[in-house]
């Protein structure tokens, strides 16, 4: 036991030391923040200004109702918008939009806006700024005049306009997620997105950790350290303290970037509206990581892990470069990718047939097991079968590799074919 | 004592025999010389005294016992295809293997710095194994095999890319080794230093032990029908009669004179066409001996 111990803490120490594990290990919680932080530092950044706006009202009937619809306010409490009318009479249009141009672009005013006489009929104002493609400014007043216009057309017309509003009122679709145990809760379509990380998270780490496994037991034995290795620990030991060693180091990754996720989903809305930027957020509606989810995902990472790094080490100890290795791996990305494929029919339909068996079959389960425990939990004899065939499938294939492993290692040459693979598992 | 013993060991890769019925006992604190052409068996041997792999039939005793996980830490192994781990440092490798035959961390810091004072190499302790000269990965990996105090040491070509200065102190720690009592196992194809440094043989060829025991009692067995010519001048009494074979070294010829042959009538021959400088009735060196046998017949057979 101390034996693998030694090898674990190798593996371990000589990995995690290195530039390319701490950078990653820091790199990507980064993004994950950066991509979070983004809409709301936008929110804080975006001091918005004052909009002083001149109007030439020719129409006579909207200036007057401008300052009781446009009530936003800064931060402060101060208002958004502020109009002041200038009168066209007597100057000439032209005269008068020359002038209004000369303060826009000496920043005394933000815009001004031309109402013309027949506004009620064509519905059509200008508004000159120096920076038309404000859009929230735009939609703003838009939006603001064109109640304003609509509400004078009904009072022409003797009609109501609380009344018209009821009655025209649409119809908004709210979307909840039903879960096994009965919650309902409501649902923007985060939590794809939150399953689609998960999800690549842990297809990335055991084909990165796989194939870092499979490059460390061929150096091994290029370098041909490993003859002396075994010379004081059985083949079989150093193959597993190789993979717990390893398996460490990605799991410490995986552990690190998992909690940030966690913390981001469950703190982050809170942080952000603390800082003033909570209705941004609202917006997205990040749903809080469930902890059992984020629990099964170790798990599945864990087993995953170790059934996918158990080949890799004998593919490892069976070739003699990294160019036959990578011709010989390509049936084990397959095996990872499919699920990969899958992802947009599993997750639309998890209780599929298509989706619970595969979440079934070992290779496949613990990417789309975990999908579907993501979307929507499957009931828990099909995840405690899933565990029992991954246990059973990880428990035969050691038998298999090690016997694999154990003369691969000193093997030097050609690569093994299927017969010669088959008498190396009976020597 | 023996340190180690093979009884009837067979191994089979397929429908190669690998290892074919070897029997050989190695006594406590001898030196050993493990001998044969490439592909004689004598890796696959130590292999399976590692426990690397398992014979077929036949038993292999170390210390007296029945094999068990305990003894691989009392075993320091050098085997012939060297290499480290390129990327670690040096002190880190040491301790590695250290901690791996179960030495306690204190323990491997202290012969650590003895080791590396002793080799030369202290100032190395910090660098990365890839900085070191070809020479000082081979002292580094001498120092691995050695640094657990095993009693069974076994050196594959232990001298091969060393210089005679770094040659001399591994030889020197060797004998200072086998002084503590500790048996060594050496295969090497370099019969000088068998001859110099080895109690007993074992010859190996296509797997079978063809010849065994003390190296005093193989050459008696030879017997003093060899003969060492130096000379200048016409080399035709080579072909003389009286000689079963030579083998001509450039500065002097190796000659097995035919049984019953008397070495004073070929002297007497050769002075009367060419000047001799030496003529010496001797033992045959290993070398002969290696090559003699596993040439013979008897040596070829393979079954």
């Amino acid at each position: 036991m101390n034996k693998i111990f030694t090898i674990i803490k190798r593996e371990y120490n000589t990995r995690v030391r290195t530039k390319g594990f701490i950078i990653s290990t820091v790199l990507i919680p980064l993004l994950f923040l950066v991509g979070f932080a983004i809409p709301v530092i936008a929110t804080l950044m975006n001091s918005e200004k004052p909009q002083k706006i001149a109007v030439v009202d020719r129409s006579g009937h909207i200036f007057s109702k401008l300052q009781s619809v446009f009530t936003d306010t800064l931060k402060n409490g101060e208002r958004l918008y502020g109009f002041f009318q200038v009168k066209a009479e007597g100057q000439g249009l032209n005269a008068v939009k020359n002038q209004l141009t000369k303060e826009v672009e000496a920043k005394q005013i933000q815009g001004f806006m031309i109402i013309p006489v027949d506004v009620l009929d064509t519905g059509k104002i200008q508004y000159y700024s120096k920076n038309v493609s404000n859009f929230s400014v735009n939609e703003r007043l838009s939006r603001g005049i064109s109640g304003i216009v609509n509400r004078i057309r009904l009072e022409k017309q003797n009609l109501d306009p609380a009344l018209i509003h009821t009655l025209t009122k649409g119809v908004k679709l709210e979307t909840f997620k039903v879960t096994r145990s009965g919650k309902q809760q409501k649902d923007a379509g985060a939590t794809f997105a939150v399953t689609y990380i998960l999800v690549f998270m842990l297809y990335m780490a055991i084909l990165i950790y796989g194939a870092t496994l499979m490059r460390s037991v061929l150096e091994e034995k290029t370098s041909r350290v490993v003859e002396v290795v075994v010379s004081s620990v059985s083949p079989f030991k150093l193959m597993a303290g190789k993979i717990l060693g390893v398996g460490a180091v990605s799991f410490t990754q995986m552990f690190i970037w998992g909690m940030t996720l966690f913390l981001i989903s469950v703190y982050g809305v809170g942080m952000a509206a603390s800082l003033g930027a909570g209705n941004v957020l609202a917006k997205f509606h990040i749903p809080p990581l469930d902890p059992v989810v984020l629990l099964y995902f170790f798990l599945f990472f864990i087993l995953g892990y170790i059934l996918y790094s158990i080949f890799y080490a004998a593919i490892g100890a069976m070739v003699n470069s990294e160019q036959e290795a990578g011709q010989i791996q390509t049936p084990i990305v397959m095996l990872l990718i499919i699920p990969i494929m899958l992802i947009i029919p599993v997750i639309s339909n998890p209780d599929s047939t298509l989706a619970v068996s595969l979440s079934l079959f070992p290779f496949t389960a613990p990417i789309i097991m975990f999908m579907r425990i993501s979307v929507l939990m499957p009931p828990v004899w099909q995840i405690m079968l899933s565990f029992v065939f991954l246990g059973l499938t990880i428990w035969g294939s050691i038998w298999v590799t090690a016997r694999i492993y154990r003369v691969g290692i000193l093997m030097y040459g050609k690569r093994p074919n299927l017969p010669e693979l088959w008498k190396w598992i009976r020597y | 004592m023996n340190a180690l013993e093979f009884q009837s060991v067979t191994k089979n890769f397929g429908n190669v025999r690998a290892v074919n019925n070897l029997t050989f006992s190695i006594p406590s604190g001898s030196i050993y010389g493990l001998l044969g052409p490439n592909g004689a068996g004598k890796t696959t041997s130590i292999r399976m005294l590692m426990q690397i792999i398992l014979p077929d039939s036949g038993v292999i005793r170390t210390f007296g016992q029945d094999q068990n996980n305990g003894y691989l830490d009392r075993i320091g192994y050098l085997p012939e295809e060297r290499g480290l781990y390129r990327k670690m440092k040096v002190k880190d490798v040491i301790a590695f293997f250290g901690e791996l035959h179960g030495l306690k961390t204190s323990e491997v810091r202290k012969r650590t710095n003895f080791w590396l004072d002793r080799f030369g190499l202290a100032d190395w302790a910090e660098r990365k194994v890839e900085e070191l000269s070809r020479g000082m990965q081979q002292k580094l990996q001498f120092i691995i095999t050695i640094f657990h105090e095993p009693d069974l040491i076994i050196l594959d070509e232990p001298f091969t890319g060393l210089d005679p200065v770094n040659a001399q102190v591994v030889k020197d720690t060797i004998l200072e080794e086998r002084k503590r009592g500790t048996t060594i196992i050496f295969s090497t194809h370099l019969m000088e230093q068998v001859e110099k440094l080895c109690d007993r043989i074992c010859l190996m060829n296509k797997g079978r032990a063809i010849l065994e025991g003390k190296i005093q009692d193989i050459k008696q067995k030879f017997g003093k029908n060899h003969v060492i010519v130096s000379y200048k001048g016409d080399s035709g009494f080579l072909s003389d009669s009286s000689i079963q074979s030579y083998n001509d070294y450039g500065n002097y010829v190796e000659i097995l004179l035919k049984p019953k042959a008397d070495p004073q009538e070929l002297l007497k021959k050769i002075v009367k066409h060419a000047e001799v400088f030496r003529f010496e009735l001797v033992e045959p060196s290993m070398h002969e001996i290696f090559i003699e046998t596993v040439q013979a017949p008897g040596g070829d057979k393979n079954e």
